[in-house]
């Protein structure tokens, strides 16, 4: 076994050990599945059409909105922030592993919990179909990668507000903070003029999700965004632990 | 096996370690000695490899710090100065961890926590959580990673703190059998005197980072230039006949008295024998007589509060 999956290997634990995270995943399975049970009942639109439903839950939805950019932070806050708190960074930054190993580690770690969020909402689909709903499968994964891939880039700022010292609001508000900020600022500015509203549409999130993977087209662009500052984001947090060790 | 040369550390306008020079062979025992803040933390941190040194060099096991990190922190191992591990994991959690994360192989792996646990008598609190661990039992636990993948080079940042006496002269014992059996490079750092007295095959006396002295016990004692001293205890008036010592005795001094307890500064060592005689001649028992031996306590106060009598600066 490798430093880097013994690594990998306690984050995950730690991560399915920890009581708070079960409150969030219990948050996020409540909310999910009241707009699930509102979109069936009350929405006249995915009455009418079924396959709209993914755009629901995995597209613009006021959860995408409001909740998303706040739980991954939430997920991530103790990779580094809490081993900052507790003392046991030293311990980590000693051990014969390499600082870019320790930052993929904790990342793929909370990536790979975070798939439990996504995938519960996933399970509300395929309950769906077990009661013999007509499914447009292709928007329901579309949707469900769209949204994990925009959950990567959240996980990966909120990493990056972890690792800057040991308070966890800050980490957790830090976080959640980029993250709104990468998701209203393009809402806001998009109808700009010249570089500045064509970069904002560029940088458009819910339209991605909306307009590409929910509606069951796999957005290379989309993807290509969303992978790419999340490793902008990782290779900055990389910096940061690098710094400490000149600045601690 | 640890070598350090010109080494100097800066933070920001304070400069923690200034042109530290010193070398640790296997099987070595080098006692770090300085008071708070003389830079005895940084220098370990640096050999750990958590901090860069700001210019010099250091290496582990001929591994450099900068160029070959990873090598060196391999064949290092560290227990830093308030060790605490993940509060969630149990003690066997843990080190099985952390052999996983210094690379022991799977196979090796249960078999070394076993044997690291049992030489620190961890064995009964395999299954407790680390935040159940009283401070020596921490201790322990961090004194067991530093060992799990059996480098050849130990660096204890104040290994003695928090553990009762007992404890401590485990902990004793166990880096002597560490060092002298498993000839491994052990350096620790403490402002404790006697357990640097006690254990350290030499001593390193740093204050405000820059090196005071580097040497055996007795080379570095040799050093203090100080007359001999004589403590004895008799039955009668001390203070009395103290007055009448130096008339006696050409060049003594009576250092301290308090009742029958006479502290007394000789002009050379023969006078020991005389002055044993003159108490006999004049009807005294001496009920207690021996020389007052200079200790790394007296070398220390002499090298960082700059008493008089300083010896010169160690190479």
């Amino acid at each position: 076994m490798t430093a880097f999956t013994a690594l990998l290997k306690r984050e995950v634990f730690s991560l399915l050990v920890t009581p708070s995270v079960y409150l969030l995943l219990g948050v996020w399975y409540l909310l999910n599945g009241l707009l699930f049970v509102y979109a069936l009942d009350f929405s006249p639109e995915v009455q009418s059409d079924l396959s709209l439903l993914p755009q629901y839950l995995f597209g613009s939805s006021l959860l995408v909105w409001l909740l998303l950019p706040a739980f991954p932070p939430l997920v991530t806050l103790r990779l580094l922030a809490e081993e900052h708190r507790l003392g046991t960074l030293e311990p980590l930054l000693t051990a014969p592993i390499s600082d870019a190993a320790v930052v993929l580690a904790k990342y793929l770690s909370a990536s790979i919990f975070f798939l439990l969020f996504w995938g519960g909402v996933l399970l509300l689909f395929v309950l769906l179909a077990s009661l013999g709903a007509q499914l447009d499968w292709a928007r329901v994964v579309g949707g469900f990668c769209g949204a994990f891939l925009c959950s990567l880039l959240f996980l990966a700022t909120g990493l990056f507000a972890s690792s800057w010292s040991g308070n966890l609001i800050l980490a957790a508000g830090g976080g959640a903070a980029l993250n709104y900020l990468l998701l209203f600022l393009p809402a806001i500015t998009e109808n700009a003029d010249g570089a500045v509203g064509a970069v904002a549409r560029a940088a458009h999130i819910p339209n991605m999700l909306d307009r590409g993977f929910a509606a069951g087209l796999l957005d290379s662009y989309a993807a290509a965004y969303f992978l790419g500052l999340s490793g902008l984001f990782l290779f900055l947090t990389w910096v940061r632990l690098v710094s400490r060790r000149w600045v601690p | 096996m640890i070598r350090v040369d010109r080494l100097h550390k800066r933070f920001g306008a304070v400069q923690a370690v200034r042109d530290l020079s010193f070398e640790v062979p296997p099987g070595e025992i080098l006692g770090f000695l300085g008071p708070n803040g003389a830079g005895k933390t940084t220098t370990l941190r640096i050999l750990s490899g958590f901090l860069p040194p700001s210019s010099g060099a250091a290496a582990v096991a001929g591994h450099d710090l900068t160029q070959a990190s990873i090598q060196a922190r391999r064949a290092t191992g560290y227990l830093p100065e308030s060790f605490v591990a993940p509060p969630e994991l149990r003690v066997g959690e843990y080190l099985r961890f952390r052999a996983g994360l210094k690379a022991v192989p799977g196979a090796r792996r249960r078999r070394r926590v076993a044997e690291v646990t049992e030489m620190l008598g961890l064995g009964p609190r395999l299954r407790q959580p680390f935040s159940a661990l009283s401070k020596g039992f921490r201790q322990r636990v961090g004194l067991a990673d530093a060992l799990l993948a059996d480098p050849p080079a130990l660096l204890l940042d104040e290994p003695f703190g928090g553990l009762d006496p007992l404890q401590r002269q485990e902990f004793r014992e166990l880096l002597r059998g560490l060092a002298h059996d498993h000839r491994k490079a052990v350096l620790f750092s403490s402002h404790v005197l006697p357990e640097v007295e006690e254990l350290a095959d030499r001593v390193l006396v740093i204050d405000e980072g820059r090196a005071l002295a580097l040497g055996s016990r007795e080379e570095l004692l040799s050093r203090l230039d100080q007359a001999p001293r004589q403590r004895l205890r008799i039955s009668g008036d001390g203070a009395a006949l103290g007055r009448k010592l130096p008339e006696a005795f050409p060049g003594l001094e009576v250092l301290a008295c308090d009742g029958g307890e006479l502290l007394l500064q000789l002009a050379d060592a023969g006078q020991r024998g005389a002055l044993f005689r003159w108490f006999a001649c004049r009807g005294e028992e001496v009920l207690a007589f021996h020389p007052d031996t200079p200790t790394l306590e007296d070398l220390f106060r002499v090298l960082v509060a700059g008493a008089p009598g300083a010896p010169e600066e160690a190479a």
